[in-house]
């Protein structure tokens, strides 16, 4: 069951919310990945999802972008959504490793892709396409990288530069997995100063982590998955000794101690 | 100098020539994308399938580019049907169906009584090329190039990232089947020039020798139709004064410059070279 441990900081449930999950479920022929997920997004939060390995962290954000198929209740700005295009207001930023480095793209091209779905097929990007490129990539500090290629940049470069793609979607919700994974500690902060100052701006992030001290320290608000949502609340009360145990197992709370 | 004439003296060799150059400028703009999308196995299944269209076109007295483009299409097709079972990998029903396609070719153009021998739907008849076929691979050669030209952001976009490309809007399902339609295009253009068998090295190693050195998909696809052309160019030429089979000899030359690039550009492609550090 759901643990709902206080109100989190923004307005749920209601017109104000950018994003509600209501009964969310997946299933992988007989297996049960997720069950019965439900939770709101409102304005400008940032939130950690933690869970241990293959409790359905990435799943969930598949499936609230409809990557995979699910049961349950998506929303976006109220709008209920059955296919991608209602969703296109949400970007996911999968696992680095999902992606191929070494493909022949630009920064610049990697975030004008951001701006696809202003446009038909047929249609080349406009003038004013670019121009928010490069103001999406001043938001990320990537000012003036539209010429490198994506095999060039660092792991907090990248993760930077898929942020910009997903600004210039004009994603108001943006599912990042594991972003902070395999990057070390300096990147690390940097990559939560943009976070921040994108979430000042109204745009509302997602990040899945297994880092449970920083999650404790640097997010407004934790979801606890495994299976199902096991938590919702400020990262003090999710990630207290009880419920870290009844998602990770025994020892899970020496982690965030730490 | 003279060497470098010599070849085009004759009108069959001029023919030649520009089915060579058809192909060369062609079947790189559509395998830059095979070679993106690691589809190389499926151009090669593809070349050796449509060996079932020549024979049972040949067997019933049609032009054999209609049966190869008929059996590419068919194999796109049972590729699709088959590809959902989770069971078989999708490299495994390509072998299946590339396979089981060449040997239907095999055995129909082995029963004909007309004396037309398999190697030459294999590597090839460049030298029998009459300007019907010009025509014909001009035409269908040259709407691929467009066709991918005007999808060139769509491809980019499902190819480098199909899950972002989906959310904005891109249909991933049909880009690939499209590109899948346009690699039985090229086999289909290549079948007098190099062969069914040779389809496969001007659909890949142009585009594959260019993947090595190129930063954008611009270059990679210019470098591509650069190379794609003067080596079909040369070879052929090659295979003038060598007296050797002219589909194998282009092929011989787009791996050696394969062979050449992949050396002159392995420093740069050492671990160190790809990332920074943060």
């Amino acid at each position: 069951m759901t643990h709902r441990l206080a109100d989190p900081p923004h307005d749920h449930g209601n017109v104000h919310s950018l994003l509600d999950v209501v009964g969310l479920g997946v299933r992988y022929g007989t297996t049960e990945a997720l069950r019965d997920v439900s939770f709101s997004v409102g304005r400008g939060e940032l939130i950690g999802v933690i869970g241990p390995n293959g409790a359905g962290k990435s799943t969930m954000f598949k499936a609230i972008c409809g990557l995979v198929n699910h049961t349950g209740v998506v929303e976006v700005n109220g709008v209920h959504c059955h296919g991608h295009t209602e969703r296109m207001d949400i970007a996911y930023i999968p696992q680095r490793n999902d992606s191929d480095l070494h493909f022949p793209i630009t920064v610049g091209e990697l975030v004008l892709a951001g701006r696809r779905r202003f446009r038909r097929w047929w249609n080349r990007p406009t003038s004013d396409d670019r121009a928010v490129a490069a103001q999406c990539l001043k938001k990320v500090f990537l000012e003036g990288a539209d010429d490198r290629a994506l095999s060039e940049l660092s792991g907090g470069q990248l993760q930077r530069a898929y942020l910009a793609r997903a600004l210039a979607q004009q994603a108001s919700v943006v599912l990042l997995d594991e972003a902070l994974s395999g990057v070390d500690q300096p990147t690390t902060l940097e990559l939560l100063e943009v976070f921040r100052s994108l979430t000042t701006e109204g745009t509302s992030l997602l990040v899945a982590t297994h880092d449970l001290a920083l999650a404790r320290r640097r997010f407004d608000r934790c979801l606890a998955v495994n299976g199902t949502l096991r938590g919702d609340g400020p990262p003090d009360q999710v990630l207290s000794v009880g419920l870290l145990e009844t998602v990770f197992g025994s020892g899970a709370s020496d982690a965030v101690a730490d | 100098m003279q060497w470098l004439t010599d070849p085009f003296q004759a009108e069959f060799m001029q023919r030649a020539f520009l089915a060579a150059i058809i192909i060369g400028a062609v079947a790189p703009v559509v395998g830059t994308w095979v070679v993106l999308r690691r589809m190389a196995n499926l151009g090669d299944a593809m070349s050796h399938g449509t060996l079932a269209g020549v024979g049972l076109a040949y067997a019933a007295g049609v032009n054999v580019l209609f049966g190869a483009m008929g059996a590419g299409l068919v194999i796109a097709a049972l590729l699709v049907l088959f590809s959902s079972n989770r069971r078989l990998g999708q490299e495994t029903v390509i072998a299946v169906l590339g396979t089981a396609c060449f040997a239907i070719g095999v055995v129909v153009i082995s029963r004909l009584d007309t004396g037309v021998e398999l190697t030459h739907f294999l590597f090839g008849r460049v030298l029998t090329v009459t300007w019907g076929d010009i025509w014909l691979n001009l035409g269908l050669g040259g709407g691929a190039v467009l066709v991918v030209f005007a999808l060139f952001g769509e491809l980019r976009l499902a190819t480098f990232d199909h899950v972002q490309a989906e959310q904005v809007g891109v249909r991933v399902e049909l880009v690939q089947a499209v590109l899948v339609v346009l690699l039985a295009v090229v086999v289909v253009i290549s079948l007098r020039t190099v062969g069914t068998v040779m389809s496969v090295t001007m659909l890949v190693t142009p585009a594959a020798t260019s993947r090595l050195f190129a930063r954008t998909l611009r270059q990679m696809t210019l470098w591509g139709m650069c190379l794609g052309v003067s080596e079909a160019v040369f070879g052929l030429m090659l295979s003038y004064h060598l007296d050797s089979a002219p589909g194998a000899t282009i092929g011989l030359v787009a791996a050696a410059v394969f062979a050449i690039v992949f050396a002159a550009t392995l420093p740069r492609r050492m671990p160190h070279h790809h990332r920074p550090l943060d």
